[in-house]
């Protein structure tokens, strides 16, 4: 079996992509993927909504735009965006990044994406675990557009307030009973624009894991 | 135990139960806890001032704060309320002895809400609740978008 730690560790999430389309063959593995996710008692809750229209993105890239923009703007106000990017020096760089973030312009590039897929489940069948086999289906998502050499972001925030989860089902036309249907996210996906550069530095395993019980950090011999 | 001591504790458990499965996005998706009390009361008015007026009008009348101002500022974004006794002040105090940072204000999500219902404000946000236990006094400031251009309207909310 093919180790596929490559694909794991070289991922990263793109939000730039390049106008051109993407086949129906690798949306299809793209969905593929995300159907052999693991799933409590293979419920499969998971519906999944491939939006290419450009109207509907446009929607969906304000609803995000403003979403995100709500926040950080009280977050700027507050003094804690600038505390997050503290590490840019050049302040006129800073002030751009800034800028970026709380007019939420950050959030809005599922307009530009050529695929959207949004990732809903039902909650009128019976499982017990719906947000937490979506994400491993989103996850599969993923890594199947990034073996394809494509880019992809896993975007939840705009539908992560209430209302802003109820605007979103209705572009879609999802029912909005709280007993029906939940949105956990969205995936934008397109050919990448940007350099793919080096994954994010991560934790190392030393700081994330322990051994036998909660706080033991040495690694015991077992025979 | 009175029925808001009984309602108080019921909330306890919920608000620690969400942010326990949800962490920090907990607090996003809690807007409209609260919204069903101001909603049946038919508030009106024709800008913020006469919206949030009347609505501090049935919240004191109901006996839900015993004393409460605001005042708006910040480019027209920054909404800071005041109140003293309010009858959750209970559940602010056990949930931070339990650990966990309130976030839900039933208070505030009354007026935001009627501000979105009534004006048509494009959205609101719940951005920072302070709790003087001692004093008995909350200071909720909230950021008010009546539109989309007021997105991103940016200044030091610690110097207004």
């Amino acid at each position: 079996m093919v180790d596929i730690i490559d694909v794991i560790t070289s991922r990263k999430s793109i939000r730039r992509y390049k106008p051109d389309p993407i086949s129906d063959e690798m949306i299809d593995k793209i969905l593929e993927a995300a159907r052999w996710a693991p799933t409590g008692e293979n419920y499969q809750p998971w519906r999944f909504i491939v939006i290419r229209d450009q109207e509907t993105k446009d929607r969906i890239g304000r609803l995000a735009k403003l979403g995100s923009g709500s926040r950080m703007t009280a977050w700027y106000c507050l003094g804690e965006m600038q505390e997050r990017f503290e590490k840019i020096k050049d302040p006129v760089k800073k002030a751009e990044v800034l800028r970026f973030m709380y007019s939420g312009e950050v959030s809005e590039f599922a307009r530009y994406a050529p695929v959207v897929i949004a990732v809903i489940g039902t909650l009128m069948e019976g499982s017990v675990d719906v947000p937490y086999d979506l994400s491993a289906a989103i996850e599969n998502m993923l890594l199947e557009a990034h073996s394809l050499g494509l880019g992809a972001c896993w975007v939840h925030g705009p539908v992560a307030s209430t209302r802003d989860a109820k605007k979103f089902k209705e572009i879609l036309k999802i029912p909005t009973g709280m007993g029906e249907y939940k949105v956990i996210a969205y995936v934008a996906i397109g050919w990448p624009k940007e350099q793919r550069k080096h994954p994010r530095p991560k934790l190392p395993l030393e700081d994330l894991v322990y051994w036998e019980e909660f706080g033991r950090k040495e690694r015991p011999k077992y025979e | 135990m009175n029925e808001m001591e009984y309602c108080n504790d019921l909330i306890v458990r919920l608000e620690e139960l969400l942010f326990h499965e949800l962490s920090g996005c907990a607090a996003w998706k809690v807007e409209m806890v609260g919204v069903d009390f101001i909603q049946s009361k038919e508030i009106k008015g024709k800008n913020p001032d006469e919206v949030i007026q009347n609505c501090i009008k049935e919240i004191k009348a109901a006996g839900l704060v015993k004393e409460m101002s605001y005042a708006i500022s910040g480019l027209g974004v920054k909404l800071e309320l005041k109140m003293k006794g309010c009858s959750h002040l209970p559940k602010e105090i056990r949930l931070r002895q339990d650990g966990v940072k309130p976030y839900i204000c039933p208070i505030t999500n009354m007026i935001l809400d009627q501000l979105i219902e009534k004006l048509k404000f494009e959205t609101t946000y719940v951005a920072d609740l302070h709790i003087d236990e001692n004093s008995g006094e909350c200071r909720v400031w909230s950021a008010i978008y009546e539109d989309e251009n007021k997105i991103g309207s940016v200044c030091n909310w610690h110097e207004e």
